[in-house]
């Protein structure tokens, strides 16, 4: 037994020393493979209860929201435009156009996953709105115009003031609203099912 | 009397007559429910009349137009479904105007597209939605979570505290002896609502007008804003509350003779002052919209 050890213990001057590939005494894959088979087959029994677990859309409506609110924050606290007082000389040249991009413009406009999600919901809104009753599809039509005029009036008053909370406050609100809506009127023209 | 059985028997044999011609059909049917249950009521177009009752059980009586193929009732574990189907492709065109009496504690769903919603002695939890549908409801106290594109909603309370949830587009919200917390959210349509006691509000719209009147808890927290809508509240409050209004560019009044500041050289007003113990926080925000603060009389 020692003089095992004591040849284990025999000190290694180089690497090179070292056998390149030590060999299992006994081949290990049999066993692993069928675990990972059977793992598999766990995992595939429970995915119906995951699917289900799967958060509904107003959740997903929600994470975006909160990315966009923190596109907002970024907008807010990182970029010089947003910091009342901190007017770059461009932000100040481009605050005098009413149709140029706010701070909050660009976190928005930044921001992959509201852009996918918006443009999704854009690309199907004509054939949403065909599905809804006429007297609904006009009165939808009305808010999204409000909505679309709303963000235009927001965006000019921040084009003057572009460090101002509460108007940048009301248009977080307002492209919220408009993915609220997005999402009511592509549920909602499922007939039958309700919103 | 043998002329006035005739004629009894001529009116029914008329009457029966008169519904075949039109299309019309009638479907009735009671299946037994627990008292606590729920109660998932679906209909394209026509009407929804849900009322509560004492009976362990849910009764469905129809009257159904020719667009509609037929009504699926079942109950499973708790769990009672009543579907107005219609034949595919049929588009909205089939009516069904539904009656559905439910035990009373029941939490009860209803999904409408064009058919108008009612809901009166329901204790337990609503979820009313609807397309363009009108809803009226009436709350006892327990959660309600109503959405509606552009369909109008009346809702009525007594008074019990409940946590209310109602989102519309276009359609015009109205709110009575409502109380707890309430989340209200329209674009274009107005949102008019009375309160006996709020602990939480928070109301927004794009360009519709909010009207609050209502006594606000101690330290409750009232918060309402617009783009271009009006804000017009009337409260009181145990304790009292501070309030800070915001305008870009709309004007701001009060009953309280303070006087709004212009916060530097940037437009827009603002007002802020404190109520009584100043407890609560009411704020109210707009960019074009007016605002008028006042003590509820």
């Amino acid at each position: 037994m020692s003089g095992t050890r004591g040849a284990d213990e025999r000190k290694v001057s180089s690497l090179r020393e070292l056998s390149p590939a030590i060999e299992p005494a006994r081949d290990l894959w049999p066993q692993i493979e069928a675990r990972i088979n059977a793992e598999r087959s766990t995992a595939a029994a429970a995915l119906p209860r995951i699917a289900r677990a799967v958060p509904p859309r107003w959740l997903a409506a929600a994470a975006v929201v909160a990315s966009v609110a923190m596109g907002v924050w970024i907008g807010r606290s990182l970029l010089p435009a947003a910091r009342p007082g901190a007017q770059s000389p461009n932000s100040a040249s481009r605050a005098t156009s009413a149709d140029a991009p706010t701070a909050l413009d660009v976190a928005y406009v930044s921001d992959p996953r509201y852009q996918r999600d918006r443009a999704a919901l854009m690309k199907t809104l004509q054939a949403r709105l065909a599905a809804l009753p006429p007297p609904a599809r006009a009165k939808v039509m009305a808010s999204l115009a409000a909505i679309q005029r709303a963000k235009q009036d927001l965006e000019n008053a921040l084009g003057k003031d572009p460090g101002n909370a509460l108007l940048q406050e009301l248009l977080v609100n307002t492209y919220q609203d408009e993915m609220r809506v997005l999402t009511d009127v592509h549920e909602a023209s499922d007939a039958g099912r309700g919103i | 009397m043998l002329v006035s059985r005739l004629a009894a028997a001529m009116i029914v044999l008329f009457a029966s007559a008169a519904a075949c011609a039109s299309g019309d059909k009638s479907f009735e049917r009671q299946v037994p429910a627990q008292a606590r249950g729920v109660v998932d009521i679906s209909n394209v177009s026509g009407t929804v009349v849900v009322t509560g009752w004492d009976r362990p059980e849910v009764s469905v009586r129809a009257e159904l137009d020719e667009g509609v193929e037929r009504v699926d009732v079942s109950t499973d574990h708790g769990r009672t479904s009543i579907k107005v189907i219609l034949p595919h492709h049929s588009g909205h065109g089939g009516d069904a105007d539904l009656r559905v009496q439910v035990p009373k504690d029941s939490e009860v769903t209803v999904s409408a597209v064009s058919a108008d919603v009612s809901t009166a002695g329901v204790a337990g939890v609503q979820r009313l939605n609807a397309v363009s549908g009108n809803i009226t409801a009436e709350l006892a106290g327990s959660d309600l979570e109503l959405k509606t594109v552009s369909g109008d909603v009346k809702l009525k309370g007594h008074g019990q505290p409940a946590r209310l949830h109602v989102s519309s587009v276009s359609g015009n919200v109205r709110l009575e002896h409502g109380a707890g917390d309430l989340e209200a959210g329209t674009v274009s349509g107005s949102l008019v609502v009375s309160l006996d006691s709020a602990r939480s509000v928070r109301a927004r719209s794009t360009s519709g007008d909010v009207h609050f009147e209502g006594k606000l808890t101690r330290g409750a927290d009232f918060d309402a804003t617009s783009v271009s809508g009006d804000l017009k509240v009337r409260a009181s409050a145990e304790g009292g509350y501070a309030y800070e209004v915001s305008t870009f560019s709309g004007n701001i009044t009060n009953c309280f003779n303070a006087t709004p500041s212009e916060p530097g050289h940037m437009p827009g007003h603002l007002l802020q002052g404190t109520r009584g113990d100043g407890a609560g926080h009411v704020r109210l925000k707009t960019m074009s919209g007016d605002v008028q603060l006042c003590d509820r009389n």
